[in-house]
């Protein structure tokens, strides 16, 4: 169970984290108007497309001592960020990262201009009318970006078998763990961890649509529409 | 209502300018000065009545020029002055309204008032509340109160702010009648205790009638009358105001002569030999002019009447006749020129009047109005 | 001639063409331990030109392809990196009869790159306890055959428990050389054959005794599920042949004791 609680942990983090970078991206996403804006929306699209074992393995480089990200943490830390949890952190971060910010987006934009333009007349600051009119109308989003946040990095295998070095209790995520059981001819180990995750996805996924269908179909019918 | 706010006119002179410098596309070019009071925008849609309020707000920004509310600038190109709407002092009420969904009616009203210390605040909104006579739905959602109310919440919530400006985008357009009644009766009682210019933009009428001291007439972008209501609309000059003003018949003719010592000149209607006196004006025999008359300014007879003072009265044929609501639409054939007239479903029974018959039409020399294209 | 029958003419030429190349020689599909990577390739291209045959490999775990061919994976030959896994596919009847062979004994080895200075080759296991060394890289002993004989001759060094907090797995002995490679980790315990390949040819390596483990018997097999079995015995009949071993002697490769073999006469890789 230490590769479940493992996961949790890891999925917790991330979904942590990518909430409080996503806000802000998606922010501007949703109201920037600078024309190079189809550009940062591939970017963070890219996971969707990408094999993540290309993302692992671009990881794996910049990690390295001549990567950027490695050089960095060594300079700071003295050590390396492959095989380190931290180091999963930052893969999962960027796996995930449209996963976050596209339903954000998505929510954003479909608040109705009109009471953007009204409460700036009214004498909001764009703060103020993100934080009272926006927000409230956005929850559904919030919600989505942060339970598929951390179904995803739950289920997430190739992009921890890259980076991760398969350390129990570091990065022996519970994907990897069904792995290796299976790669031991364990089937039964296997199959009894891979059953647990599926009914965890499943509650998980239920309670998006649960609480979607009951504040109406908004967000799933915008999402993903870019 | 506490708190009285006196501002000077409004004066914009601006350009909204779309599309590159070599193929310009003039979405507005207006100089207007709109007094305290109630000021009627006017005109068509796409004639750039939503982007010049958008202007005056903040929310969009003109290409060129300046928009001043007595002295107190809050746009100027040269200056390099543009205002952000939150420091205008300007209320704005869309056409949709946009009353904030999660928030109770209270909590919309007294959005605007979040720099007023609490206690200052809560007066005021309890005293708008009950001016607007919506204060027993204060705790209600906008999605949980009727359209009528809505609209009253949104003028409230507007209003509240103190405004020096405040500009109307088509609110009434969603009520029907009676609510409409109510809450022109709700504003100009406002207007009369705060005296601030008042832009409220309608293709409606009858709101004209209702509430307006000067109206602007705009087309195409471009100002195409300022004044009484009156002058601008029931004299239009221009024949796509003449049709949004309700004039049904727009008749092609050719000036014949003129007789300036009465004031008049006749013409004959396009394609026939039906000659009508109209008002003098600039033209010459041989001009082709525009001539509009309102179906209601035409009457009908079942004999050839005699001792009217109309100078106009051509006999016809009723080619068809059909219901609109409370009135009747006859068209009458005079020798091949068709004139639309209204009448009332009494007058349609006690003429007995029915397609084929004879009738007279009778039209008053100054029911007619030259318009240009 | 219209336009239309030229185009179809000259397609119909590419088609009958191209079925007239294919049929000239077959396709075989094999999967191979990830040890193998260079040295089987160089041993395809031999047979390659000798036949008229083409040979698709696909590298990766030996376990993997375990569960896969038991799952019906369409490979013609299976070349494992122990004995274990060909031995349970016999088993279960995936093996055409006669056909599980014996075709080398892997070694493994310390191999860094050069440019850290670890100096393997005089410090043996010593050098895993340099303090610069903070991450070592193996292949996951549960389920990986170099990785198992890695852990062996760990515990047998005398260091494992000194030096275990620094291990990292990898999930077969690729991935634990691509840990290495990209600098992540600064040791491995890697296969010789990739020690020895151009890739990493530059780099300090260390053969480690192969009495420090239980020696890495691996084995080929032909599947049942080929279809074509004259092309795939042909080529599992050329790894038994002279020219392959000698292949695999350049990259580290030793025999079983019942069948010596002459050097190569190749050039050196």
């Amino acid at each position: 169970m230490e590769a479940l609680f493992l996961s949790v942990r890891l999925a917790l983090c991330v979904s942590a984290i990518l909430f409080a970078i996503g806000m802000p991206l998606a922010y501007w996403l949703a109201y920037s108007r600078w024309r190079g804006k189809f550009l940062v929306e591939s970017v963070v699209a890219l996971p969707l497309v990408l094999p993540p074992t290309v993302l692992g393995f671009y990881l794996l480089v910049a990690m390295g001592p001549r990567g950027p990200l490695g050089k960095l943490w060594q300079a700071l830390f003295g050590h390396g960020l492959a095989f380190t949890f931290t180091g999963l952190i930052v893969a999962s971060v960027l796996y995930s990262l449209p996963f976050a910010v596209q339903p954000l987006v998505a929510s954003f934009e479909g608040v109705d201009r009109k009471l953007l333009d009204a409460s700036a007349v009214l004498g909001a600051s764009a703060l103020r009318t993100f934080r009272r009119v926006v927000l409230p109308m956005s929850i559904p989003g919030v919600l989505t970006a942060l339970v598929l946040s951390f179904a995803h990095t739950l289920g997430e295998f190739g992009v921890v078998l890259m980076v991760g070095g398969n350390l129990p209790g570091i990065t022996r995520t519970v994907s990897i763990d069904i792995y290796d059981h299976v790669q031991s001819l364990e089937y039964a180990d296997a199959n009894r961890m891979a059953v647990i995750l599926l009914v965890f996805s499943f509650a998980v996924l239920s309670v998006v649509y649960g609480v979607n269908r009951r504040v109406g179909r908004r967000v799933w019918a915008t999402w993903p529409a870019r | 209502m506490a708190g009285e706010v006196e501002s000077g006119a409004l004066t914009a002179l601006i350009r909204v300018q779309r599309g590159g410098a070599s193929q310009p596309v003039f979405v507005l070019d207006i100089s207007v000065a709109v007094p305290s009071g109630i000021t009627i925008l006017f005109g068509p849609s796409g004639s750039g009545k939503s982007t010049l309020l958008d202007c005056v707000a903040g929310l969009l920004r003109p290409t060129v020029g300046r928009i001043a509310v007595g002295d107190r600038v809050l746009f100027d190109s040269s200056g390099g002055v543009n205002l952000p709407p939150q420091q205008r002092r300007v209320a704005y009420v869309f056409q949709s309204l946009a009353l904030f969904p999660r928030m109770s009616v209270e909590e919309n009203v007294a959005y605007g008032l979040a720099d007023t210390p609490e206690a200052r605040r809560g007066e005021r909104v309890d005293l708008i509340l009950a001016a607007f006579r919506v204060a027993h739905l204060r705790s209600r959602k906008p999605g949980e109160i009727s359209g009528g109310e809505q609209q009253r919440v949104a003028l409230a919530r507007s209003l509240v702010t103190l405004p020096q400006v405040l500009l109307l985008d088509e609110p009434l357009s969603r009520l029907d009648a009676e609510l409409k009644a109510s809450i022109v009766e709700d504003l100009r009682a406002w207007n009369q205790t705060q005296r601030i210019p008042i832009l409220y933009v309608t293709h409606s009428r009858d709101e004209v009638d209702a509430l307006a001291q000067r109206v602007i007439a705009i087309e195409h972008g471009r100002v195409i009358g300022q004044g009484h209501p009156r002058e601008v609309l029931d004299a239009p000059r221009r024949t796509r105001l003449a049709l949004a003003a309700g004039f049904e018949n727009l008749l092609d003719a050719t000036v014949v002569s003129l007789r300036e010592a009465d004031g008049v000149m006749s013409a004959r209607l396009a394609e026939t030999a039906v000659e009508i006196e109209v008002p003098l004006s600039y033209a010459t025999p041989g001009d082709r002019v525009r001539i509009a008359v309102r179906a209601g300014d035409i009457m009908l007879a079942t004999q050839h009447p005699s001792g009217l003072s109309a100078r106009n009265v051509l006999e016809g044929q009723i080619e068809s006749m059909e219901h609109r609501g409370t009135l009747i639409a006859v068209h009458v054939n005079c020798r091949s020129a068709v004139l639309m007239s209204h009448v009332t479903p009494g007058a349609l029974r006690s003429l007995e009047l029915s397609t084929g018959k004879t009738v007279w039409v009778v039209l008053k020399t100054h029911s007619c109005h030259l318009v240009s294209d | 001639m219209t336009y239309i029958s030229k185009i179809l003419g000259v397609a119909a030429l590419l088609i009958m063409g191209s079925a007239v190349a294919r049929g000239q020689g077959a396709q075989i599909s094999v999967a191979a331990a990830a040890d193998l990577t260079f040295a089987l390739n160089e041993i395809a291209k031999e047979y390659e030109s000798q036949t008229h045959n083409k040979v698709k490999i696909v590298y990766g775990s030996s376990g993997n392809f375990f569960s896969q061919i038991q799952n019906g994976a369409p490979f013609d030959v299976f070349l494992s990196a122990d004995l274990e896994y060909p031995r349970k596919l016999q088993a279960a009847g995936l093996v055409e009869s006669g056909t599980l062979y014996r075709y080398a004994i892997g070694e493994i080895a310390l191999w860094c790159p050069a440019n850290l200075s670890l100096d393997l080759k005089n410090k043996h296991w010593n050098a895993l306890k340099d303090p610069r060394v903070q991450k070592i890289a193996m292949a996951n002993p549960a389920h990986a055959p170099y990785g198992r004989a890695a852990l062996e001759a760990l515990q047998k060094s005398g260091i494992y428990s000194q030096i275990q907090p620094k291990l990292v797995y990898g999930e077969n002995i690729s991935q634990a050389a691509q840990f290495v490679q990209s600098g992540n980790a600064q040791i491995g315990i890697v296969a010789l054959s990739l020690a020895l390949s151009p890739a990493m040819k530059s780099g300090e390596t260390w053969e480690i005794p192969g009495d420090m483990h239980e020696p890495i018997e691996q084995a080929v097999v032909v599947l049942k599920r080929t279809k074509d079995k004259p092309a795939a015995r042909s080529f599992f009949n050329f790894l038994k042949g002279d020219s392959a071993r000698g292949i695999l002697v350049d990259y580290g490769f030793t025999f079983p004791a019942h069948a010596p073999v002459a050097p190569s006469t190749r050039r050196e890789p």
